[in-house]
């Protein structure tokens, strides 16, 4: 088949053993590549449900989209795929239950896999000592990483170009916080390019791979290269011409919403009590720009340079490789009342360096934060910190405890549906998580529609880039395969839609239903995986808090949630998606249609 | 390069001019030959997309389909621009800067030609371009050790040891420069007051993260 390598590299870390896994043309139609075809290999590779995500037998893959490695704008983008470490089910059979986990990082290691002559690699086993995985187009190593286990991101990205002495290398890599063993760490590529969510990191941790390293040369011809080649004249003139949201992405990437999203409520400020931060402006955009940022950065084949390097001053004073973005901005922002721009931006470096989830991360001090405040919790408890609302000298200390794992670290290092379990008292209600997996910055009263039903239904546990809609929800994961930008489709409609792309580079010839269908096929593929170790219905709800507490402040003001309204949303949603109103589980007529009948 | 062998090449580079560059990463004598246009970078615009990677490597590996020639797949391994990446955070393109001097060329041991009076490796008059007699080159590596040691490591041996990478400027239409998302390349005739002329893209990194990042990295 053109436009595609046709084989993953499966290296079992156990037995040391390297081998090229054949990757059916079936499965290039039905799935794609990236996140989908990584969740079909998982469902191969985990043969019953309740697998250990932290054991030998738990696949870790890194899955580059199928446009990856192509010089399409914007389709840099890989998928981490495994079996989740960080959610559980209310009621299971099965011990280790917990949902698929993937987790998207844009960057250059994915385009370089598929230039080195694979869709993707995927890691068994476990080692017993610190490895690195060394590829150079056939050359496959598994080399000691002893000297570099313990580093963190920063040193680590410079002493591993330095050991294979050519700069032309990708690498993807975990920082201390995994090998200290943070269930929330991230895997991260090319300077803080990080696939941060679902505790992709931690499983990585727990095989002792410390990095994949990577260098190719090859690339494979294309079905129809006279209309890829046109296609991407057309697309690359369509990002060339003037436009605002083009400018917009460039000025300030996802930091352009952290004003917009105050402004109307829908921000998580105060553990997400609140939807308005009165103090945005101190952490916005334009602060930003003016006061740190230096430098807009891309990902392979970008037109948008999103991400902002730069430098901090004054008593938090240092290198920035990682501007504010409204994820991170916002949860170790204004989540936590943290109004010291500079602060902020270093709170975010040290938690990049550990490469630990900042999303999850800003969960668990603002949940300590609200504990600490409501004096469900002590000093004692928190080793001696004094951690108050906007305090970034006591969310630094406890960000080191988080990474190093110690003392309160031990505890907080798992997540807020953990602590909640340890502290007890009531603050479940206020423990902001869907299966285990934390919310990310986008709040959810005044805004249930989208983001409620976002992340009740996503299939990692809470998500915000699932979205709220069913086509939304299915284009998302549709994006994730193909290794698109979630920013940049504006600019593939019409002519170069992404069907073009996949008819031109493949031959996969798609109608716009049918198109539309994968998507849908590869949704329920992940539910159904989840269905399996025993998810159900009672599965996707939300904290009671988005229930409880109206926003007091804000043109949201005394807004929340109301369940029966709630749950109406929901049974529309599960009859839409064909899915059975009880139990939440995909139909057989559903998996059956979307050709899925394997996982019945 | 010494100041020694600097002007031994200048006197050899008839129609030359030389400047002395002081903004790179240490004082650099350059020269250039009148009219000469070469890719130019704003380091400071680059986001190190690679998009000139891959356009570079589609106009220079074009593929014939029916008699008809097309841009390739673009392969950057293919590239001869290299974007070359740093941390802290500095991502420094880097291709032929057209050196008067050559110290390629000057490395070539192959005997000129009688007829055309080039040696293997030699430049094009057209476009002052780098070029490579593939029948003739001996495949020594001494042109990429050069370019390595001397100037801006863009010259690579192939797996026989022929030097590759070398900028052909599209024929006078560099599609690096036209398909640059960020307008950070430019096709400019070489003037004095250009800096990071002829460096070695570890110099110009060091000197970029310097102004980036108000590092106080030692100059080497």
């Amino acid at each position: 088949m053109k436009g595609v390598n046709g084989i993953v590299l499966e290296v079992n870390l156990t037995t040391r053993s390297i081998s090229k896994v054949k990757i059916k043309e079936d499965d290039y139609r039905l799935f794609l590549g990236g996140r989908a075809l990584g969740m079909k290999l998982l469902s191969d590779y985990l043969k019953k449900p309740g697998t250990d995500p932290a054991s030998d037998e738990n696949p870790l893959m890194f899955m580059p989209g199928l446009f990856c490695g192509f010089p399409i704008p914007n389709s840099s983008r890989t998928c981490m795929v495994t079996k989740s470490p960080m959610t559980s089910p209310l009621k299971s059979t099965h011990q280790h239950a917990s949902t698929v986990s993937y987790s998207n990082m844009g960057g250059f290691i994915g385009p370089e896999i598929k230039f080195a002559g694979y869709d993707g690699i995927v890691i068994i086993g476990r080692s017993t000592v610190p490895v690195y995985l060394y590829i150079e187009d056939e050359v496959v190593e598994i080399r000691d990483a002893s000297q570099f286990w313990t580093m963190g991101t920063n040193q680590f990205e410079t002493a591993i170009i330095s050991e294979v002495g050519d700069r032309r290398f990708e690498t993807a890599y975990i920082g201390s916080g995994a090998v200290n063993g943070v269930l929330y760490s991230s895997v991260i590529n090319t300077g803080a390019r990080a696939a941060g969510r679902g505790g992709t990191g931690y499983v990585m941790g727990t095989k002792k791979l410390k990095a994949i390293v990577v260098r190719g040369t090859q690339m494979p011809e294309v079905y129809d290269h006279k209309q890829y080649v046109e296609l991407l004249k057309q697309v690359r003139l369509s990002f060339a011409a003037d436009s605002q949201s083009k400018t917009d992405w460039r000025y300030g990437g996802t930091a352009n919403a952290l004003q917009f999203s105050s402004d109307r409520g829908s921000q998580a400020v105060k553990n997400y009590s609140e939807g308005t931060f009165s103090e945005i402006e101190k952490i916005n955009v334009h602060a930003a720009r003016q006061q740190v940022w230096k430098r807009d950065m891309a990902c392979y084949s970008c037109q948008l340079s999103c991400k902002k390097s730069g430098f901090a001053k004054g008593a938090y004073g240092g290198l920035v490789n990682e501007g504010i973005e409204y994820e991170t901005g916002t949860m170790l922002g204004a989540n936590l009342l943290v109004n010291d721009l500079n602060g902020l931006h270093t709170m975010i470096e040290i938690a990049d360096d550990y490469g630990i989830d900042i999303i999850t991360l800003g969960n668990v001090i603002g949940f300590l934060m609200e504990c600490y405040d409501k004096k469900l919790i002590d000093k004692s408890f928190l080793d001696g910190i004094d951690l108050t609302w906007g305090n970034v000298d006591a969310s630094i200390q406890l960000i080191h405890q988080i990474g190093k794992n110690v003392g309160i670290g031990k505890e907080a290092s798992r997540g807020v549906k953990h602590l909640a379990s340890v502290i007890g008292k009531g603050s479940s209600d206020f423990a902001i998580h869907v299966k285990g997996h934390e919310l990310a910055a986008w709040n959810v009263q005044g805004y249930a529609k989208g983001f409620g039903i976002s992340y009740t239904t996503a299939n990692r546990g809470a998500c915000h880039m699932t979205g709220g809609e069913i086509s939304g929800q299915n284009l998302s994961v549709l994006r994730d395969s193909m290794g698109m930008c979630s920013f940049a489709s504006a600019w593939y409609k019409d002519e170069v839609h992404f069907r073009h792309f996949i008819q031109a580079l493949t031959g996969i010839d798609l109608t716009e239903e049918a198109f539309q269908q994968t998507g849908e096929r590869m949704f329920n593929l992940e539910r159904a995986l989840n269905c399996r170790e025993g998810f159900t219905r009672m599965d996707d709800v939300l904290p009671e808090r988005f229930f409880k507490d109206a926003y007091t402040i804000g043109p949201q003001k005394g807004v929340k949630l109301e369940k029966v309204d709630f749950d109406k949303m929901m049974d529309d949603y599960y009859t839409r998606r064909g899915w059975n109103l009880q139990s939440g589980i995909p139909e057989p007529e559903t998996l059956q249609r979307l050709e899925l009948a394997f996982l019945q | 390069m010494n100041r020694k062998s600097f002007l031994q090449h200048l006197g050899l580079a008839a129609g030359s001019t030389a400047f002395l560059s002081v903004t790179g990463g240490a004082t650099h004598f350059f020269t250039a030959i009148s009219g000469t246009k070469a890719i130019v970078v704003d380091y400071a615009l680059c986001t190190g997309c690679r998009t000139c990677e891959a356009v570079c490597s589609a106009s220079n590996h074009k593929i014939d389909i029916e008699g008809q020639l097309f841009h390739g797949q673009g392969n950057p391994a293919l590239s001869n621009i290299k974007v070359w990446r740093y941390h802290p955070p500095a991502d420094i393109p880097v291709t032929c800067f057209l050196c008067a001097d050559a110290p390629c060329v000057a490395a070539c041991p192959v005997k000129p030609d009688p007829v055309s009076g080039h040696k293997a490796l030699y430049r094009d008059a057209a476009l002052q371009t780098i070029k490579c007699d593939l029948n003739r080159c001996i495949g020594c590596q001494s042109c990429s050790d050069a370019c390595k040691t001397e100037r801006g490591q863009v010259i690579f041996p192939d797996d026989e040891g022929s030097p590759t990478g070398m900028c052909t400027l599209c024929h006078g239409d560099p599609q690096c420069v036209q398909w640059c998302p960020y307008q950070a390349l430019s096709f400019l005739e070489i003037t004095p007051d250009m800096p990071f002329r002829e460096m070695h893209p570890d110099a110009i990194a060091i000197e970029m993260q310097g102004n980036f990042y108000e590092l106080n990295i030692q100059k080497q």
